[in-house]
């Protein structure tokens, strides 16, 4: 049996399910104390006093370290503009995701209790809290240092004449959209633990998405070698772009290498959701013309993003957006203007689909408004002008082969009851889809009473980035040892690639397997440390499937040359795969190769609206992403579910309040993410396997992918159902409620 | 003030002297290492920590230690006998009802709950069920067939 397309259980199933699995936060060592961190209660603040010496003189305290004991007190995934603590006079706060301090003590109670006796004062300074504050003239800067604007990088793609193109259009649709942060929420606070080794190396043990950038950043804020730092990843509890930045990392290895103890930490869930970074809050406006045929003929679309306090990956996340907000169309006419602007809020970085929700609400509304307006069908619009094989960006570049948005809207339109007929896609009639509600919600939700309920239907598609974009030279690197003598006994394979939960490790063996041809027990894989692994690359952009498989198949054929045509046993072979290069946006066009390769994903919705409550009910999700091979089925299936609750959560449910840069939902009763109630009631997980020439065997990223298309499929079928468009998120009861107030539907029969 | 509790754990009886503000969960995790039961939020919103307390499902981080003494407790780590998996451990591994994992703990102990009470869950019973469970990572439909094929095995 082949191993690659096979829906073989995860090889650390067995060890999750019986408690065994040892996360960051279960593993402890003899003699180890334990850290606290100071947060910061104003922002943006200078502080005024700052004394540790009654916290320092406290029962069981051992160190108390803040900004002067950091070595180089500066990092950042993309530039080093945090500090890694801010506490000392003059010190300057520009968020609650700061850390001000660190104590450490013999027991956690006693950390706990020192913070208090950390002696702080501060000087409140004028704040920007949103987009429009951070953009008003004269308003405060977040980072005076960085020049006279909140503005952090903005992009511009300039193609052709839109304002020709809007003289000479039949329909002109002008809306202006908003999308709010998102939590990720994974169940694991951040937690970890940090201790110098018998060979003096500082060892980190702790949940990540890229070990190697983790080694990196904890070595430049501690002026260390990077050989010196060994950076160790355990089974982690969920990651979905939130652990992409530094979060425990650095101050672990500090406070290790300070006290020369092994330091442990755990994060609360109040310090996890004010800790990380969160989804960027968006605003755009947008104005496309079409024909009356249908044909898009131009697309303007000025976008800003809420960056927060901090870079994070706000700069990559602009430039996914700045290609995502005009959909997978061929657009002859466009011009965007993007931009990531510095506020006060909590940073903002990586998040599931790095861009492409945002960007792809903007497009798919317009799409959506536009059938409206043409009176046309949506999937027949979409037919109409979405990308081909061949198809140019309106970066100018031609797509990579493997263009197949236009068979996965076929085949979800299909799924969803659309037909093609022989005047163009045509879509069910509500009254003809089959009675989709099952008792189950009846039971919980609100109106068990019976209240009045409208159904609708809508679809969306998208497409997504594999791999780093934009120049950024994307690599991974594997090594594959083949013991035995007459035969491959055995075979070792060395990769970085983390292991979120998304199953990568299980994926990497299967590969393994058939690469060498061989069975998967005799697989044995090497992740999780960066003494023994070189870098892969983070577990992100949908690119660790094509990267560590293409780089895994790289190492196996030198292995597999070595072991036939030399003695030496084992043979062992390292290699490093590169994808084909990108490159940046030109500065004044936006001319640009901006992406390695591309998966795409279609979905269609048919929800229920509670008309007297504003409740959304998502009674039908339909997914067809197109992953080129599925190497492990069910573990495709589940990336769909989970990228599915997340989407639904973030468009329905899932409302981060801010109060001028305090988090008002810290918790997991105010911040709501999805129960097993809330998500779609069913979930058709389907996919395609249309090979991407690029990947190993033909696959494509996908875990991104069925995020995307989500809330402008929901939007759609909830204005099916009401005749209400919401161009803003999330689509919450209250708002919902709302607006059907304000429209009068609730005073109809 | 302190507590001289005795109580049943995994079929193991243990004496051990708490705190009154001591939770169940800190006791459970750092003074009987058993770390099945996870840490997620300490205020009873994530479900994490679910273990079965004289059979019924709690969140043991609102439970007090010295609200223990005298009870019957199962922890994830007590499902499998004599090394034997329970079948909702396999039908969990079969069927791919964990994916990050951290909520597997408690999730089993729902269903494990669920099935003493009902041997053949109906898919709403088992959405009830789980309410309490949250799962990041979205499994919930495998989750659910998990428990499904689970239910259909044991007879």
């Amino acid at each position: 049996m082949r191993a690659v397309g096979s829906s073989i259980p995860r090889f650390d199933a067995q060890d999750k399910v019986t408690g065994q699995a040892l996360y960051p936060g279960d593993i402890h060592m003899p003699g180890q104390l334990h850290m606290k961190i100071l947060w910061p209660d104003q922002v943006p603040a200078r502080i005024t006093r700052f004394d540790v010496s009654k916290a320092l003189a406290a029962p069981g305290v051992v160190a108390v370290l803040a900004a002067d004991d950091v070595p180089v007190n500066e990092y950042g995934l993309i530039m080093p503009d945090q500090e890694v603590l801010v506490g000392r006079v003059g010190g300057l706060v520009r968020s609650i995701i700061d850390q001000v301090a660190l104590v450490i003590a013999e027991s956690e109670e006693q950390a706990e209790a020192a913070l208090d006796l950390i002696e702080i004062e501060y000087e409140p300074l004028p704040g920007v809290y949103s987009i429009e504050e951070a953009l008003a003239p004269e308003a405060p800067l977040v980072h005076p240092e960085k020049g006279d604007s909140n503005v952090l990088l903005s992009y511009r793609i300039r193609l052709g004449d839109v304002e020709k193109a809007f003289a000479e259009a039949d329909v002109i649709v002008e809306r202006t959209y908003r999308t709010h942060p998102q939590e990720h929420a994974y169940l694991q606070p951040e937690a970890g633990l940090g201790f110098v080794r018998p060979d003096g190396k500082i060892e980190v043990i702790v949940g990540g998405q890229w070990m190697h950038e983790d080694r990196e950043q904890i070595a430049h804020a501690l002026a260390l070698p990077e050989d010196q730092i060994v950076v160790r990843y355990p089974p982690i509890g969920g990651a979905f772009g939130g652990r992409e930045d530094m979060s425990v990392q650095i101050v672990l290895a500090l406070a290790a290498q300070k006290t020369g103890r092994p330091v442990k930490i755990q994060w609360s869930r109040g310090e996890s959701i004010r800790g990380h970074h969160k989804r960027h809050a968006m605003i755009a406006r947008a104005k496309w013309a079409a024909a009356k045929d249908g044909r898009l003929l131009a697309a303007e679309i000025d976008v800003s993003t809420d960056a927060g306090a901090y870079a994070y990956t706000s700069t990559k996340v602009l430039g996914n957006l700045t290609l995502a907000c005009l959909g997978p169309y061929e657009i002859p006419n466009v011009k965007v203007d993007s931009r990531t602007v510095y506020t006060n809020n909590i940073a903002a970085g990586a998040f599931r689909g790095f861009g492409g929700p945002q960007g792809h609400f903007i497009a798919e509304m317009q799409m959506n408004h536009l059938a409206e307006a043409l009176g046309m069908d949506p999937v027949e619009l979409r037919m109409k002008n979405l990308w081909r094989e061949g198809s140019r960006l309106a970066t100018r570049s031609v797509l990579p082969p493997g263009v197949t948005v236009r068979e996965t809207l076929a085949a979800c339109a299909r799924d969803a009851g659309w037909e093609e007929t022989d005047a163009g896609w045509q879509r069910p009639r509500v009254e003809d889809l089959p009675a989709a509600i099952t008792p189950v919600h009846r039971a919980f939700s609100l109106d068990a009473a019976g209240g009045r309920k409208a159904r609708g239907i809508g679809i969306a598609t998208s497409f997504k980035n594999v791999g780093f974009s934009l120049g950024y030279v994307d690599e991974s690197w594997a090594t594959v040892e083949l013991h035995g003598a007459g035969a491959i006994e055995r075979v070792v394979v060395h990769h970085a690639g983390a292991d979120v939960g998304q199953g990568a490790h299980t994926v990497m063996r299967q590969f393994a397997a058939d690469f060498i041809g061989v069975p998967l027990d005799k697989i044995e894989l090497i992740a999780d440390d960066t003494d023994h692994t070189l870098n892969s690359g983070s577990s992100s952009a949908s690119r660790m499937t094509f990267m560590a498989g293409n780089a895994i198949r790289g190492a196996a054929e030198e292995a597999l040359r070595l072991w036939r045509e030399e003695e030496e046993r084992p043979a062992i072979a390292t290699y490093r795969y590169v994808p084909r290069p990108t490159t940046p946006y030109d500065p004044e066009t936006g001319e640009a190769d901006p992406n390695i390769a591309y998966g795409y994903c279609t979905q269609a919705a048919e929800v229920e609206v509670d008309l007297d409550t504003g409740h959304i009910t998502v009674l039908n999700l339909w997914n067809v992403t197109d992953v080129g091979r599925a190497v492990n089925p069910a573990m495709v299936r589940g990336q769909i579910y989970g990228a599915v609750a997340q989407s639904i959560g973030w468009t329905l449910l899932e409302d981060l309040k801010y109060d001028r840069g305090q988090v008002l939902t810290d918790r997991l009763s105010t911040y709501l993410v999805p129960t097993v109630l809330d998500t779609a009631i069913h979930i058709a997980p389907d996919f395609l396997e249309n090979p991407d020439p690029q990947g190993p065997l033909g696959a494509r990223g996908m875990g991104e992918m069925p995020f995307i298309p989500t809330a402008p499929a929901i939007v759609a079928a909830v204005h099916d159902a009401t005749g209400i468009w919401f161009d803003e998120l999330p689509l919450t009861p209250e708002r919902v409620a709302m607006r059907l107030k304000e429209v009068g539907i609730e005073d109809q029969d | 003030m302190k507590h001289d509790i005795t109580f049943t754990i995994n079929g193991e009886s243990v004496h051990l002297t708490v705190l009154s503000h001591q939770t169940l969960l800190e006791v459970i995790r750092n003074d009987l290492g058993l770390t099945g039961p996870k840490y997620g939020c300490s205020t009873g919103e994530c479900g994490a920590c679910s273990v079965l307390l004289d059979g019924e499902v709690v969140n043991s981080c609102l439970v007090l230690a010295p609200e223990a003494d005298g009870a019957e407790i199962m922890t994830v780590e007590g499902l499998s006998e004599d090394d034997e998996l329970h079948p909702l451990q396999k039908s969990f591994i079969d069927h791919h009802g964990v994916q990050c994992g951290y909520c597997a703990p408690g999730m089993l102990i729902s269903a494990k709950a669920l099935l003493s009470r009902t041997s053949r869950p109906h898919e709403e019973e088992i959405r009830e069920a789980l309410v309490g469970n949250l799962c990041r990572c979205g499994a919930y439909a495998d989750i659910i067939k998990s428990i499904q094929v689970a239910s259909r095995a044991r007879r």
